[in-house]
């Protein structure tokens, strides 16, 4: 790779033809050394030179102009090999912030990463995404700023990533939303994307929960270093995140591992994965068995607050209750039958079980893995591991942190921004920014106008 | 009570007797003769000294030595090196309450990274896991507690009024918590109600800040504070300049109860249960040494304090009688 090498143009009006400005042919070489930076390939100016192949004299004048836009750092020294000690070339992780979130069917959870997206702080709560999504929105954007007061970076907000319980159609590859994409029906028409964009002048990305917990196992769990892994999420819904040679597998819409619809049957009944071994039907038989003396210990908890959760029936059965033990392990058959279908058609090295109805108790990680042991080929299963994930909903905010990072820093998506010093001067997100700004003309006035107090925040209520 | 929060990582929360001890456990223990170091965050604090009777006496029924008890006196980095020279000393498992998030992370990895079992108490540093990087956490319903001091302090505020919320400025999961619930109860329940926060990093800065808060918004009308020791110095220096705001806090220590029992500015308190989260961090740390499964966060539930309920309440939290100014107060006593 040669700058110099690449075609010269003119830079426009009010310039003189001829040698262009070292900043304009810089590009290229800037994005290549900054991702070697960035994914830990090279530490060193010596490694830097050996592994892009520039000259010494370009990666010296490229590293004064990526610390000078404060993208990395070189003050610490590295460890000596007989000479002098060399000076470490860093990412500037810190310059900016990343904001995630995890919107589930009962609970949100946020935190800020820095841009190599390490989580510096979460915060779980517990919510209910059938309430009107105008109070979500100003529920996120209260725990951001809160969020944001313990965790602000020079740079301020670089992206916001959210995670969400629904498929997200595959857009451009890599490229930030304009507008709210159809995710839930209770969210139709509710400019979410759009209140946060002009709430924190950042571009937000979206990915379905699957898919973030999925990325977060396979870069801060129990799959890094992995090449094939299923990701397999248990809760209302059932879902499984593919990996296959390293990377999250999306599909052709993003809809990849949706095996909640596949139909299965047992005894005389049947139905989709998600109807006869999702949450609901859990809650439902741990109801059944309360109500019909099958279950002193769920009876119990009916008598004292009037309901059976799916997590009661998970912690009963952990706590050796018969009848919620034999749900479960019918859940975990079921599952794992489908499960076995894919790993016999993947060989993946590890199956990860997700979800807080794994979190809770033993039984249901016991039967998926008979479940799969019993159906898969002895070749797929001689060095398959199959375990519970210990991220809990970190996974998600985790991995919706790596997917800012990896589309910030995109080669192609980072040409467009590097010498303008941050995201925002991106010239597609600009002109998103600056539409959004304007007063609506009569001609294109949104659907739902965004009350003030979503652009303004309240100060301290969180 | 139920449990209103999530755990650091969006876990549900498991309920104490989910760690309880059966006798063939403390048979298995008793054989096994492990020795533990626990490292807490102060040894000054009631909270802290009934938590550590609650733990030390389950640890020794169950035959397991306690070797040291170290006091980092809230500072991250003598707790670090606190941890490192425990490492060193091999114990079978440390019980650790982490005074800081980021700066003490890494030193708690080392304790799982060397083969010891690690139990937290009340908060989990950012980026460590449970089953990787620790064995469970064990703490209250922080979440919980924030909710019933919003809820007791509501009463006491006039409509359209201001309420100030004096936080911890350290990353701290358990203040967090309760900050965060504070302002989420009272934004949901009382929208009229406008929020004023600032953080101390010192304790003796809680009541500077206030006094400060005080003057600046002449509308406050009332104060939460995030645990009971800064509270009871903010309730006296706003009482020494004559401008006592109603307060809420949490922790049920001696002071705040003598201070709820006489009528004082204290007004209500979400108070923890400190020896049986002390009990309950114990037999997690033992079940975890047995090769039992246990879960990621075990929570307690806070329990609601007002002048009328405080006697009894004490006596359910400190395992002993009520302090004798608080029979006074409340003519039970001559």
């Amino acid at each position: 790779m040669n700058d110099s090498a690449r075609p010269q143009s003119d830079s426009g009006p009010g310039r003189s033809r001829g040698r262009p400005r070292n900043a304009e042919i810089a590009g290229p070489s800037l994005v290549d050394l900054l991702n070697l930076v960035r994914s830990g390939a090279a530490t060193t100016r010596q490694e830097l030179e050996r592994t892009s192949t520039l000259g010494r004299a370009i990666v010296a004048d490229r590293l004064a102009m990526l610390g000078d836009l404060g993208l990395i750092d070189e003050s610490e020294l590295g460890a000596a090999t007989g000479g002098r000690a060399p000076r470490l070339v860093r990412f500037a992780a810190r310059r900016a912030t990343i904001l995630v979130a995890t919107l589930d069917q009962a609970d949100i959870g946020v935190g800020v990463a820095d841009l190599s997206g390490n989580l510096l702080t979460e915060h779980h709560e517990a919510a209910d995404l059938t309430e009107p999504p105008a109070q979500l929105a100003e529920r996120l954007v209260s725990l951001f700023r809160w969020s944001l007061e313990r965790h602000s970076a020079p740079a301020g907000v670089w992206a916001i990533s959210l995670s969400v319980p629904g498929v997200v159609q595959s857009t451009s590859e890599g490229s930030f939303l304009s507008a709210t994409p159809p995710v839930l029906p209770a969210w139709e028409g509710f400019p979410l994307v759009e209140t946060l964009t002009r709430s924190f002048a950042a571009p937000v990305w979206m990915r379905s929960g699957i898919e973030t917990m999925t990325m977060g196992e396979l870069y801060a769990g129990a799959g890094i270093g992995r090449h094939t892994m299923l990701f397999v999420k248990i809760d209302r819904r059932i879902g499984v995140g593919i990996v296959c040679d390293g990377q999250l597998y999306r599909g052709a819409q993003g809809a990849a591992g949706l095996i909640g619809s596949l139909p299965v049957s047992y005894g005389t009944r049947s139905g989709s994965l998600d109807a006869l071994a999702g949450s609901e039907m859990i809650q439902r038989e741990g109801h059944a068995a309360a109500a019909e003396g099958r279950s002193p210990l769920l009876a119990d908890i009916l008598r004292r607050t009037g309901e059976i959760t799916a997590i009661d029936v998970s912690q009963a059965a952990q706590m050796g209750d018969a009848a919620s033990a034999t749900i479960l392990t019918t859940t975990g058959h079921l599952v794992g039958q489908v499960v076995a279908t894919l790993a016999n058609a993947l060989d993946p090295e590890l199956i990860v079980l997700s979800g807080s109805l794994v979190q809770t108790n033993d039984t249901l990680l016991a039967a998926v893995r008979e479940a799969v042991y019993g159906a898969s080929h002895p070749l797929v299963t001689r060095d398959l591991r199959i375990i519970r994930s210990q991220m809990g909903s970190s996974g998600g905010l985790v991995g919706a942190a790596r997917v800012a990072s990896e589309a910030l820093f995109a080669p192609d998506f980072l040409r467009e921004w590097i010498m303008q010093r941050s995201p925002q001067s991106h010239p597609d997100f600009a002109a998103l920014l600056s539409q959004l700004e304007s007063p609506p003309s009569l001609a294109s006035s949104p659907a739902s106008p965004v009350p003030a107090v979503y652009l303004q925040g309240k100060d301290h209520s969180t | 009570m139920t449990i209103s929060g999530l755990g650091p990582h969006g876990e549900r929360a498991a309920p104490p007797e989910r760690v309880s001890l059966l006798p063939e456990d403390r048979t298995a223990a008793k054989a096994a003769a492990w020795r533990v170091a626990v490292v807490m965050h102060t040894l000054e604090s009631d909270w802290a000294k009934q938590l550590l009777a609650g733990m030390v006496g389950v640890f020794g029924d169950c035959g397991v030595v306690v070797t040291e008890v170290v006091d980092c006196g809230f500072n991250p980095r003598s707790q670090a090196a606190e941890l490192d020279r425990l490492i060193g000393l091999r114990p079978d498992a440390i019980v650790s309450l982490p005074v800081a998030n980021e700066e003490v992370a890494a030193a708690h990895g080392r304790v799982t990274a060397a083969g010891i079992r690690l139990v937290l108490l009340d908060n989990a540093p950012t980026g460590l896991l449970p089953g990787t990087h620790y064995t469970a956490l064990v703490s209250s319903d922080n979440f919980g507690l924030g909710k019933i001091a919003a809820a007791g302090l509501a009463a006491h505020l006039p409509k359209d009024s201001e309420v100030g919320v004096l936080g911890f400025a350290a990353d701290f999961f358990a203040t967090n918590e309760r900050e965060i619930a504070f302002s989420r109860w009272l934004q949901t329940n009382r929208p009229d109600i406008q929020l004023r926060v600032a953080r101390f990093a010192e304790i003796d800065e809680a009541p500077k800040l206030a006094e400060q808060m005080v003057a600046d918004y002449p509308k406050l009308a009332g104060l939460f504070v995030v645990w009971d020791t800064p509270a009871i110095e903010v309730a006296r220096r706003l009482a020494t300049i004559r401008l006592p705001r109603p307060m809420a806090t949490v922790d049920l220590g001696e002071a705040v109860a003598i201070e709820l029992a006489k009528g004082g500015s204290i007004v209500c308190v979400a108070a923890q249960q400190p020896s049986q989260h002390g009990i309950a961090a114990a037999q997690t740390a033992i079940l975890s040494l047995l090769g039992r499964h246990v879960p990621a966060w075990v929570a307690l539930p806070g329990l609601v304090v007002t002048r009328d309920n405080v006697i009894e309440s004490f006596q359910t939290v400190w395992r002993q009688p009520a302090p004798r100014e608080v029979l006074l107060s409340l003519k039970l006593s001559r």
